[in-house]
C-alpha cells in the first residue's frame, strides 16, 4: 500500500516536528527581526510536511489544519484501489465458489443419515450467530453501497431514490454496528475454547480438509477451516468495529489522517471479510449436506458429525450418548 | 468563461475574522458551523502568517469525486456546490477535502453527522436562485445578484480576493511585483494544480 | 452530474426568479467580472494596488428576498476608524449588510465586529424593558416608574450630599449630540463629575498632545498614512484594535516600500507584518523614545530648520536625552543599541515618518509623559504638519474623539473651553441661560471651576473617608449610560463601591458587569437598568479618529422598549426640573430632542475647536456623496455642487460658520496649505512669551510664537497670537466686520469688547476675517517640547508602580504622592511598599492587557453576539513557553492568575505562545461575568446574560494613576500564574 507508507512517513514527520518545537530555544530577544522577510511560505511548508497546521481561536481544533493534500491519495485509494480490491476479492470469491460447486458439487453425507441427531449449537449460540450474521449482511450491503453504489446502483434508480436508500443504509450501518460488535465479542468468548489451533489442525490442513476429494480428516468441535472463519470473524470483526467507531465518532480519537487510515483499514478488512463470509455461507448452505442444520435446528445427524467432527463426536458420546432421535431440550441455561 | 476562485494574500491577512462573521451574517450560519476560518501559521514567531480558508472550489474537486451519492455539482462559474437533499452526511468529503471545508451539524447521538454544509461561494444551491428554500438551506445567492462572496468583499485589508481566477491571479502577481514579496497563493497548487509565478 | 433544478415548484414567485435569472444569471454576471478586471488594471496603472475582490454591484439587483429593501447608512460602533455600515432594511427589519464601497475610509471593508453589527440590533439577549433590583431579584418596571423613582432618589441624594455626590458616567458610544447633552445634563445638575471612556483610553493623549501643540487629537488620518515612508507603531496593535486601518497601513507599506516598524512587548498580529520588530519591556516607552533621540542627535539627523522655526524648549530636551546613551537604554528597555539606531535612522531620515500609538502608551502612570515624548520625537525630526507624517493616534471607540471634543469630561466644558468663569459664561450665552442660574446649581463657584473626579476612581470617591474627597460629600449615586465597569482597574475594590452606593442606574443595551457585579457585591436593591438603543437605532454625528464627522441614519427603530440616548437624557432633565432651560434652543418631539438641532447648538458654541462649520446639512451631504471623495486626499472635486472642495467628514477644525464653507482640516498644523484649504499652524495656547531662568540667576523672555514659519498665503508672515477684536484693530482688519457681527461682539463683553476672541465671538466674524487674510484664528505659535505646567514638563522615565525591575526604582521613581482631581494619588507610597515587601519576587511576571479583534471594550455587547462569541469562547492569558514550562502550564489548560493587590485571583485558560517574551504575560480585557473563579451568570436578569463570560483582566490590575489625567495603569503590573 502506497498510502500506508505515506501515512507512516507523515506520522514520523509529525513527531519530528513536535520534537523540534519542544526543543526550540527560548524566544528571540531583541535582535534584528524582520517578520515580513522571514514570512512562512506555502511551498516550503508543503514540501517539509505535506500538511500545514496552525492556530485557530475556535474550539474546533481540527480546523487548525489549513491544508492536507494527502486527501488526494485517500481519494485515489477510495475511488480506484478499494474498488479493485473489493471487486477482485468478492467477485473472485464468488467465481471460485461457482467453479468449485460446478466441479465438486455439494459435499454429500457419504454414510447417509443415521436418523439420530446430536446437539451441536444450543439456542444461545444460534441466537448469537444469527444476530451477528444478520447484522453483518446488512452492514455488508450498506457498506458496499458506499463504495459501489454510485457506479452500480445510482444509474439504475436515480439520485433521489439512491440518496434515500443510502441515507437509510447509513443509519442501518451506524446503528447495527452495535449489535454486530456485541455479537463478535460474544462469539469470541463463547467459542474461543474450541478454536485454539492444535496438532489435529495440522493434519486436517495437510489433508485439505477433505473438501477436495472424499477424505474425512478427524476434527474436534471445530475443524481448522471453521477455526479460520472464527478467527477471521473475531480479528476482522475487531478491526472493522474499531476502525468503524473511529469514523463514527469523528475527531474523538484522531485527526483527519487517522480517519483516512481508519477508513482504509475498515474498507479493506470489510471487503475481505465479506469475501470470507461468502465462502462461509457457501459451505454452510449449498456447499455441504447437513451443515446448515447445525445453525438451523442446532442438531446435526450423528453420521454427519462422525464424518466431519469425529473427535468431537467421540467426546460427546463418551459424555452423554446420542439422542436416539429425541431432541434434547435446549441446554442454554446449563451452559 | 469566468472561473471563480479564492485567493488569500497572507501578506495582507491580519486574522481580523471579518470574512468569518460576514459569512455568518450573510447566510445566518449557525453556531458551530464554520464555513470559513482563519488559521495562523507560526503563531507568535517572526514570519507568522494568517490565512483565511474555506472551500476553494477545486478543479476536479475531491469531495465530488468521493461522494458516495454524487451530490456535488459544478456551476458554469466553476463553483462547487452540493445538494443537501441528496447528501447523507457520511463524512467522506471531509476525508478527501484538503482544506477542511465540509462542516456537519451534530445531529442526534454519537457524533453522527447531519447534512454537510460548506461555503457556497455565495452562490446558493440547486433550488431556484434567490428563493426562500435556497436561502434556508444554503444561504444567500449573491452571485445571482451580480455580487461576489461577502467574505472577500468585506475583507478588511483586501487580502481575501474572490472573482475570476485569471483576474485575481493578475492582481496578486502585480502586488507581489510591486512590493517584492509574497508567501504564495495559499492552496492554489492543491486546489487548482497551478501556482502564481511572480 | 447534477444540474440546477428548474423552479417549477415555486410558482408563487417564479416570475421574479426568472426575470432575475435572465438579468443576472447569464452573461451579465460574467461581463461584471470582466469589468472588475479592467478596474483592477486601471488602478494598477495609476500606481495604486488594485483592491482585488471589488466587483461593485452597480446595478444593485437585489434578489427576491431583498427586493424592495431600502438602504440606510450608519457608522460602525466598534472602533474609531469610522467604517460606514450599509444596511438593507425591509419592513422595519434589518435584513442584510452590504459592503460600503463608497466610503473613502473603509472602502467596503469591515473587521469581524463591523461585519456582524446587524446582530447587535437583532439580539435576543438585549435588555427589553427597564428593570429594578427588588430584594435581590430583577423586576420589570415601566419607564415612568423608573424615571420617577430614579429622579426622586437623585434629588434626595442632592439635598443631603450636594450635586457632586452624583456621578454622571457617559459614553464614547453616544453620538456627539448624546455626549454633548449628557455633559450639559451634568452642568445643569451642577457637577463636573461627568466623564466617559476617554479617561481610560486617551485622556493622557488629549492632555499630552494638546499641551504640546494645541489640540489633543490625531494630526493626520488613517488614509494619510499611505503617504508615509516610515511607519513606527509604538504602543498599538491596530491589526486587532483597528483592523480596517491596516488596509491603509499595509497598502502604504507596499506602495511606498515603507519601513513598517513595530515596537511592542508582544509580537502582535500587527508586528507579524513589520519590516522591523523590536521587543521592549512594558512600561519603558520614554527610554525607547529618548534612546532613538540620542542617536538622532548624535548623528545630526534632527530637522534643525523646523526646530528653529516651530519648536520651543529644544535645549531642555537635549539635556534629558543625554541621560539616555544606548547602554542605559538597553539596561532599562532590553533593546540593543544597534537596533534602536537603525530604527532612529529610518524614523529621522526616511521621511515622511509617522508615529502611531494607542493604549500601549496612554494607559500608564506616565501616559501623558509617554505621548509627550512621542510628540517630541516627531518635532525633533520635523515630522509634523505634513502628509505622511504626524502623530497618528488611534482612538478606541467610534465616538471617543467626539465625546471628548464635546466635553463629556471632568476638566472642561464642551470644546476644551475649560471650567473657568469665562468658559461658563461663554456656554451660558450659547445656551441662553443665566450664568447665575448655572452657578446656583453648584455647591459653590469654586467647585464649579474645579475638575471633577476621574471615572477610574469612582469607587474610591464612594469609599474613601469623607475628608479625603475634596467635595461636599462622597459619591452616593452613579448614573452610568454606556460604560462598562470591567474596563476599569481594581475590580475587587470596586465591589466595595458598588455595595456602598445609594443608587446605581445603568442605562445600556445590555445589563453589563455593573449589574452582575453589583449583585455579587451583595446589593439587594437600589439598582435600575434602563434599556438604551444602539446607535444603529438612532441618528446623529460621530467623529472618527481622523476628526471627520459622519452622520449616521437611523437604520431601524429602537427595539423592544429601548430608548434613544437623547430621549433618556431629556426624560431625566424633565424629571429633575430643568428641561425647559436645558432644551431652550433645541426642538423636542415626543420627549426626543432632535439630533440636528442639538448639532446646530454645538455649531453655535464650538468656535474654539472648529466644530462650527459642520452643519447637519453639510454632514448629510457628505454621506450622500461619499463616492466623490478621493481616497488618498479625502477631498471632493472643487466643482461639485454639494460638497465641492470639502474634505470628507469636514475634519475639525472646520472654521467659521457653515456659510464660510471651510473644507475641514485633514492634516493639523500643515503650513503647506492655505488655511482655507485645510492648512494650519501650531496653536499658541500657553502664552505669547515665557520668562526663562538662566543659570546665572537672571531671566530672559523667550517668544512662544512661530519664527519665520506660517501657513501658505498667510496675511501675517511670521508667528502671531490668537485673534481678538483688539488684534484685528491693530491690523486694521476690524473694519471688515459687519455691523451684525460687531453687535454680537459688543454684546459678549459690553465693558471691554476688545478682549473678545475668536473662540468667544458667537458671530464668527473674527474667524471669518482672519480666514479671509489666510490666518489661523488661534494664532501661529511654537510647539512645546517643554510643556511647562505639566507634572513632568520634560518627560522623565518613571518605573511602573509595580515593576519587576526594583533595581531601577531608586533611580526612576514615580512622582511623589499628591492630591489630584479631588483625591489623593498615593502611587509613590504604593510603589515604595511594593519594593519593600518584595512583591516582584512573589509576582514575577509582568502583566499587560489589550484588545482582541472580536470584542470591544468591556465586551458585553460583543460577547452577546454569537457570530463573534463563537470565535473567542474562553478568557485566556498568554504566557511564554519558557514561563509555562517552569510552571507546568499547558497550552489550553486552566490556570489561576494571582495579582499583587487584594489577594486577587482569576481562573482562565493558558495560551502558551511566543507572542509574549519571557517574563511577560498578557490578557484580553473584554471578558466579564466571572469573579475569582465563580461564574456570575445567575446575576444577570434572565435572558440577558452574554453568551460568553469569563474573568475580567481588571480583577488582577492594580493601583496607578497618571498625575495629569487620572489615567489608570492596566498595561503594566505584576502577576503570578499557576496551573490549576
Amino acid at each position: 500500500m502506497v498510502s500506508f507508507a505515506k501515512f507512516v512517513r507523515a506520522a514520523v514527520w509529525a513527531c519530528a516536528l513536535l520534537l523540534l518545537i519542544v526543543a526550540a530555544p527560548a524566544p528571540v530577544g531583541a535582535q534584528q527581526v524582520n517578520p515580513t522577510a522571514s514570512a512562512v511560505k506555502e511551498r516550503q511548508l508543503l514540501q517539509e510536511l505535506n500538511r500545514i497546521q496552525g492556530r485557530v481561536s475556535i474550539p474546533d481544533q481540527r480546523s487548525g489544519v489549513l491544508e492536507q493534500p494527502q486527501g488526494r491519495e485517500w481519494r485515489e485509494f477510495h475511488n480506484v484501489t478499494l474498488r479493485w480490491i473489493g471487486g477482485v476479492a468478492i467477485i473472485g470469491m464468488l467465481a471460485v465458489l461457482v467453479i468449485f460447486y460446478l466441479t465438486r458439487g455439494m459435499v454429500r453425507l457419504e454414510s447417509g443419515r443415521s436418523g439420530r441427531t446430536i446437539v451441536r449449537f444450543n439456542t444461545y449460540e444460534r441466537f448469537v450467530h444469527w444476530m451477528t450474521a444478520t447484522c453483518f449482511i446488512i452492514l455488508a450491503i450498506s457498506g458496499l453501497n458506499i463504495t459501489f453504489g454510485r457506479p452500480l446502483l445510482l444509474p439504475l434508480i436515480g439520485f433521489e431514490a439512491f440518496s434515500e436508500w443510502s441515507l437509510w443504509a447509513k443509519y442501518a450501518h451506524n446503528y447495527l454496528s452495535f449489535p454486530f460488535t456485541i455479537g463478535v465479542v460474544l462469539i469470541l468468548l463463547m467459542w474461543i475454547g474450541g478454536n485454539i489451533p492444535n496438532k489435529v489442525d495440522v493434519e486436517w490442513m495437510k489433508r485439505g480438509g477433505g473438501i477436495v476429494g472424499h477424505d474425512h480428516p478427524p476434527a474436534y468441535r471445530f475443524n481448522a477451516g471453521q477455526k479460520a472463519i472464527y478467527w477471521i470473524v473475531v480479528i476482522g470483526g475487531g478491526f472493522v468495529a474499531a476502525s468503524g467507531y473511529v469514523l463514527m465518532f469523528p475527531f474523538y480519537t484522531t485527526g483527519i489522517e487517522g480517519m483516512q487510515l481508519a477508513q482504509i483499514v475498515h474498507s479493506i478488512v470489510a471487503v475481505l471479510f465479506v469475501a470470507a463470509m461468502i465462502a462461509h455461507i457457501y459451505i454452510g448452505t449449498i456447499g455441504m449436506e447437513g451443515a446448515f442444520e447445525a445453525m438451523g435446528s442446532g442438531e446435526v445427524d450423528v453420521n454427519w458429525a462422525r464424518e466431519h467432527h469425529s473427535l468431537w463426536l467421540d467426546e460427546q458420546m463418551a459424555r452423554t450418548g446420542p439422542n436416539d432421535g429425541q431432541p434434547q431440550p435446549a441446554t442454554a441455561a446449563a451452559e | 468563461m469566468a472561473r471563480m476562485k479564492f485567493l488569500c494574500d497572507a501578506d495582507r491577512c491580519i486574522e481580523c475574522n471579518a470574512c468569518v462573521t460576514a459569512c455568518k451574517n450573510e447566510h445566518e450560519v449557525p453556531w458551530g458551523i464554520n464555513r470559513r476560518r482563519v488559521v495562523t501559521i507560526n503563531d507568535g514567531k517572526p514570519g507568522e502568517r494568517s490565512i483565511s480558508m474555506a472551500c476553494m472550489h477545486c478543479t476536479d474537486a475531491p469531495c465530488a469525486a468521493v461522494c458516495p451519492v454524487n451530490c456535488f455539482y459544478t456551476t458554469a462559474d466553476a463553483v462547487v456546490l452540493h445538494s443537501k437533499d441528496l447528501c447523507i452526511g457520511c463524512g467522506y468529503c471531509f476525508y478527501a477535502c484538503p482544506f477542511g471545508a465540509p462542516q456537519y451539524p451534530k445531529v442526534g447521538n454519537f457524533g453522527s453527522r447531519g447534512k454537510m454544509d460548506k461555503c457556497t461561494y455565495c452562490a446558493g444551491g440547486p433550488e431556484a436562485d434567490g428563493s426562500k428554500e435556497e436561502y434556508e438551506k444554503y444561504g444567500a445567492n449573491r452571485l445571482a445578484e451580480g455580487k461576489l462572496p461577502l467574505c472577500a468583499e468585506m475583507c478588511s485589508t483586501k487580502s481575501l480576493l474572490a472573482g475570476d481566477g485569471e483576474i485575481i491571479a493578475q492582481i496578486y502577481k502585480e502586488r507581489v511585483m510591486k512590493r517584492g514579496y509574497g508567501s504564495g497563493a495559499w492552496g492554489w497548487k492543491t486546489a487548482y494544480r497551478e501556482t502564481i509565478e511572480s | 452530474m447534477l444540474i440546477k433544478r428548474t423552479h417549477q415548484h415555486s410558482p408563487g414567485h417564479g416570475s421574479v426568479v426568472e426575470s432575475l435569472a435572465g438579468q443576472a444569471g447569464g452573461l451579465d454576471r460574467r461581463s461584471f467580472l470582466r469589468k472588475s478586471g479592467l478596474a483592477g488594471g486601471a488602478l494598477a496603472a495609476l500606481g495604486a494596488l488594485p483592491v482585488g475582490s471589488v466587483r461593485k454591484a452597480e446595478a444593485a439587483m437585489a434578489g427576491p428576498l431583498t427586493a424592495g429593501a431600502t438602504i440606510r447608512k450608519n457608522i460602525c460602533t466598534h472602533c474609531s476608524v469610522g467604517c460606514t455600515v450599509t444596511a438593507e432594511v425591509l419592513n422595519g427589519v434589518w435584513i442584510g449588510q452590504e459592503p460600503s464601497w463608497d466610503s473613502p475610509i473603509n472602502r467596503g471593508s469591515h473587521c469581524a465586529k463591523g461585519a456582524s453589527v446587524r446582530e447587535l440590533v437583532h439580539s435576543e439577549r438585549r435588555l427589553r424593558y427597564p428593570m429594578k433590583l427588588v430584594n435581590g431579584q430583577w423586576t420589570r418596571v415601566s419607564w415612568d416608574t423608573a424615571i420617577n423613582e430614579i429622579g426622586d432618589k437623585l434629588q434626595a441624594v442632592r439635598e443631603k450630599s450636594g450635586p457632586d455626590s452624583v456621578y454622571w458616567l457617559g459614553s464614547a458610544k453616544m453620538t456627539n449630540e448624546g455626549a454633548y447633552l449628557f455633559r450639559k445634563l451634568g452642568a445643569f445638575w451642577g457637577t463636573n463629575n461627568t466623564d466617559h471612556q476617554a479617561r481610560i483610553c486617551h485622556s493622557t493623549t488629549v492632555t499630552g498632545v494638546a499641551n504640546t501643540w494645541g489640540y489633543g487629537a490625531m494630526t493626520n488620518s488613517y488614509n494619510d498614512i499611505r503617504n508615509a515612508k516610515t511607519q513606527v507603531i509604538l504602543g498599538g496593535n491596530p491589526a486587532e484594535a483597528h483592523p480596517v486601518s491596516l488596509q491603509h497601513l499595509l497598502e502604504g507599506k507596499e506602495l511606498q516600500k515603507a519601513n513598517f516598524i513595530v515596537i511592542d512587548p508582544r509580537l502582535t498580529r500587527t508586528a507579524a507584518h513589520a519590516t522591523e520588530y523590536v521587543r521592549m519591556r512594558p512600561g519603558t516607552d520614554i527610554p525607547v523614545l529618548y534612546g532613538m533621540m540620542w542617536h538622532i542627535l548624535q548623528n545630526g539627523w534632527e530637522d534643525k530648520e523646523f526646530i528653529q522655526q516651530r519648536v520651543y524648549g529644544f535645549d531642555d530636551i537635549k539635556k534629558e536625552v543625554e541621560k539616555w546613551p544606548p547602554e542605559e537604554v538597553e539596561r532599562v528597555t532590553g533593546i540593543p543599541g544597534e537596533q534602536l539606531k537603525r530604527v532612529a535612522k529610518m524614523f529621522a531620515t526616511e521621511k515622511p515618518a509617522t508615529l502611531i500609538w494607542a493604549m500601549g502608551q496612554t494607559q500608564k502612570t506616565v501616559g501623558t509623559a509617554n505621548v509627550r515624548a512621542s510628540c517630541i520625537a516627531l518635532l525633533m525630526t520635523g515630522n509634523v504638519g505634513k502628509a505622511g507624517a504626524g502623530a497618528n493616534i488611534f482612538r478606541g471607540h467610534d465616538n471617543v474623539q467626539g465625546a471628548t471634543d464635546v466635553g463629556l469630561d471632568i476638566v472642561t466644558l464642551p470644546f476644551y473651553y475649560g471650567l473657568a468663569e469665562g468658559a461658563w459664561k461663554h456656554w451660558s450665552r450659547v445656551w441662553e441661560v443665566d450664568y447665575d442660574f448655572l452657578k446656583s446649581r453648584f455647591d459653590s463657584k469654586q467647585i464649579m471651576e474645579t475638575p471633577g473626579i476621574p471615572l477610574t476612581r469612582w469607587f474610591e470617591a464612594v469609599t474613601l473617608p469623607k475628608d479625603q474627597v475634596a467635595q461636599k460629600d462622597n459619591v452616593k449615586a452613579v448614573f452610568v449610560q454606556g460604560h462598562a465597569s470591567n474596563s476599569i482597574t481594581r475590580i475587587p475594590e470596586s465591589l466595595n463601591g458598588l455595595k456602598a452606593l445609594e443608587l446605581l442606574v445603568i442605562a445600556d443595551p445590555h445589563p453589563t458587569t455593573w449589574a452582575s457585579l453589583s449583585v455579587e457585591a451583595g446589593r439587594k436593591d437600589g439598582v435600575y437598568i434602563l434599556p438604551v438603543a444602539t446607535q444603529f437605532e438612532c441618528k446623529g454625528s460621530r467623529v472618527a479618529s481622523n476628526r471627520s464627522l459622519q452622520w449616521g441614519e437611523q437604520i431601524v427603530k429602537p427595539i423592544f422598549e429601548s430608548k434613544d440616548d437623547l430621549e433618556v437624557i431629556y426624560l431625566m432633565a424633565k424629571k429633575l426640573g430643568f428641561a425647559d432651560q436645558m432644551f431652550k434652543k433645541i426642538k423636542v418631539e415626543n420627549n426626543l430632542p432632535e439630533a440636528e438641532d442639538v448639532l446646530r447648538e454645538m455649531n453655535r458654541g464650538s468656535w474654539s475647536t472648529g466644530y462650527c462649520g459642520q452643519s447637519p446639512e453639510r454632514l448629510k451631504a457628505h454621506m450622500k456623496n461619499q463616492a466623490k471623495f478621493d481616497m488618498l486626499s479625502m477631498r471632493a472635486p472643487k466643482d461639485d455642487p454639494e460638497v465641492g472642495g470639502d474634505y470628507y467628514g469636514l475634519p475639525w477644525p472646520c472654521w467659521g460658520s457653515p456659510e464660510v464653507k471651510h473644507p475641514g482640516t485633514p492634516l493639523l498644523y500643515n503650513t503647506n496649505l492655505n488655511v482655507m484649504d485645510g492648512g494650519g499652524t501650531f496653536r499658541p495656547r500657553f502664552g505669547v512669551e515665557r520668562e526663562e531662568k538662566l543659570p546665572d540667576g537672571t531671566t530672559r523672555k523667550v517668544s512662544l510664537l512661530a519664527d519665520g514659519s506660517y501657513s501658505l498665503g498667510s496675511g501675517i508672515q511670521d508667528g502671531y497670537p490668537e485673534f481678538t477684536l483688539a488684534s484685528l484693530k491693530k491690523l486694521g482688519w476690524d473694519s471688515e466686520l459687519t455691523e451684525a457681527e460687531m453687535a454680537v461682539i459688543n454684546k459678549i463683553n459690553p465693558a471691554n469688547p476688545d478682549t473678545v476672541s475668536w473662540a468667544l465671538d458667537l458671530s464668527g466674524g473674527i474667524q471669518r476675517v482672519a480666514l479671509a487674510h489666510g490666518c489661523v484664528p488661534y494664532g501661529n505659535g511654537k510647539a512645546r517640547m517643554n510643556a511647562f505646567g505639566l507634572p513632568d514638563p520634560i518627560p522623565v522615565h518613571r518605573e511602573p508602580i509595580y515593576t519587576p525591575r526594583v533595581d531601577l526604582v531608586a533611580k526612576y521613581p514615580t512622582l511623589p504622592d499628591a492630591k489630584q482631581f479631588r483625591m489623593p494619588n498615593i502611587g509613590f507610597s504604593v510603589q515604595k511598599a511594593a519594593v519593600e515587601k518584595g512583591i516582584a519576587k512573589q509576582f514575577p511576571l509582568i502583566l499587560s492587557s489589550g484588545r482582541l479583534v472580536e470584542y470591544e471594550g468591556g465586551g458585553e455587547e460583543t460577547r452577546t453576539n454569537p457570530w463573534l462569541a463563537e470565535l473567542q469562547q474562553d478568557m485566556f492569558i498568554e504566557i511564554n513557553p519558557a514561563d509555562a514550562a517552569e510552571r507546568g502550564v499547558k497550552d489550553g489548560g486552566w490556570v489561576w492568575v494571582t495579582g499583587a493587590e487584594n489577594n486577587s485571583r482569576a481562573k482562565m485558560k493558558a495560551l502558551v505562545t511566543e507572542r509574549v517574551g519571557k517574563g511577560v504575560a498578557w490578557m484580553p480585557f473584554h471578558f466579564g461575568g466571572w469573579l475569582a473563579g465563580k461564574d456570575l451568570r445567575g446575576n444577570y436578569p434572565k435572558g440577558t446574560d452574554p453568551i460568553v463570560l469569563g474573568e475580567s483582566a481588571n480583577t488582577i490590575t492594580t493601583y496607578g494613576y497618571d498625575p495629569a489625567t487620572g489615567m489608570q495603569e492596566p498595561k503594566v503590573t505584576l502577576c503570578q500564574i499557576a496551573a490549576v
